[in-house]
């Protein structure tokens, strides 16, 4: 901004940046609002490393139709969670292998558990409809918090 | 672009658990974020998906922003590319090259640092109207409402005489233009095209 600015100058750039924020609607604002009940979540993040709709994805390019059993790996430091999609439920196991409590996070904000067994396995079931996310306690004490799952 | 105190504080506010901060950022930043969506010409649906993911990224980021200048470029690159992926998984479900043309794929990057330039500036201008005395505020929205009212409209409902609203119009800007918010835009925002000139008062 340059001091020289004339009023009507002024007042145009005012009025568009006025309108730039009504334009915005209050749903979207809302959004990014409530994303704050994320912040200082004691968890690691485990990164998508693997989704096999996206190898789907690609063959379907080249070739007509491969089997589609839905997998995703998400992967931290310390943590990487496999999951696959059997029928209704969502199948996943720990690796290494580690037993602990699982939180199922959705995006309206309702949260459930699960067990994870001496073997790291665990079953999600019913699959949430809207995009979650899962949250891994385990005995040892490793946090792991994946991204958001669409299945 | 120089670092802007307010903002800088916002982000270590935020970082440091304070929510109403946060909010402030998001009041901030989201019109910087719509636009770019807007640009993508996403659905409500996509513009909302995409909208959680990039504040929870940011969310996620706050503790690491070293330099809260480079806050809206991380925004708008994140919006970006979130908008990118979106528009991309869509049209391989359509088993691609069906329905999107190039232009809605590929957003140039000049369009995307003007509108941080622009979402810089208007954040600036806000923020120095928000300062303003409340009497101020009301002269200028009057002055600035679609359509525009009339000094006799003015005259009536906030009783200035209709000779002193020239005068007070000009006392009013001239008072957002010392305002430290708008102190922070450096040199070369005025290169930027206002669209919407004023019309002759």
């Amino acid at each position: 901004m340059r001091n020289d600015w004339d009023d009507d100058r002024l007042l145009g750039a005012l009025r568009q940046a006025l309108r730039a924020r009504e334009a915005v609607p209050s749903w979207f604002i809302e959004t990014g609002r409530s994303a704050f009940a994320w912040h200082n979540i004691d968890a690691e993040l485990a990164q998508l490393t693997y989704d096999s709709n996206e190898d789907r994805l690609q063959a379907t390019v080249m070739r007509s139709e491969t089997a589609s059993i839905r997998a995703l790996t998400f992967t931290s430091a310390h943590l990487s969670v496999e999951l696959e999609v059997t029928g209704n439920s969502l199948l996943g196991q720990l690796l290494p292998a580690r037993e602990g409590e699982l939180e199922i996070h959705t995006r309206a904000g309702e949260i459930s558990t699960t067990e994870v067994d001496e073997i790291g396995c665990f079953s999600v079931d019913p699959i949430p409809e809207s995009p979650f996310r899962l949250r891994c306690h385990t005995a040892d004490g490793t946090h792991v918090l994946t991204g958001w799952i669409t299945i | 672009m120089r670092d802007d105190p307010h903002v800088v504080a916002l982000v270590t506010r935020a970082s440091g658990g304070d929510q109403g901060a946060w909010h402030e950022l998001v009041d901030r930043y989201a019109p910087l974020v719509y636009t770019i969506c807007t640009r993508y010409r996403l659905s409500n649906h996509d513009i909302e998906d995409v909208g959680q993911n990039v504040w929870l990224l940011l969310v996620e980021q706050l503790g690491k922003l070293r330099e809260p200048a480079a806050l809206p470029g991380w925004l708008a690159t994140t919006t970006a590319r979130e908008c990118l992926r979106v528009v991309t998984a869509a049209s391989k479900a359509e088993r691609l090259g069906t329905g999107l043309d190039d232009s809605v794929l590929f957003v140039d990057d000049t369009v995307i640092d003007e509108e941080i330039l622009v979402a810089e500036r208007n954040a600036a201008l806000r923020a120095a109207f928000a300062e303003l005395p409340p009497r101020c505020q009301q002269l200028l929205s009057m002055l600035l409402s679609d359509p525009p009212h009339s000094y006799a409209d003015i005259h009536r409902e906030l009783g200035i005489p209709v000779g002193s609203i020239g005068p007070q119009r000009a006392r009013c800007l001239e008072r957002m233009r010392r305002s430290s918010a708008l102190a922070a835009l450096g040199e070369g925002e005025d290169k930027i095209d206002i669209r919407g000139g004023e019309p002759g008062a």
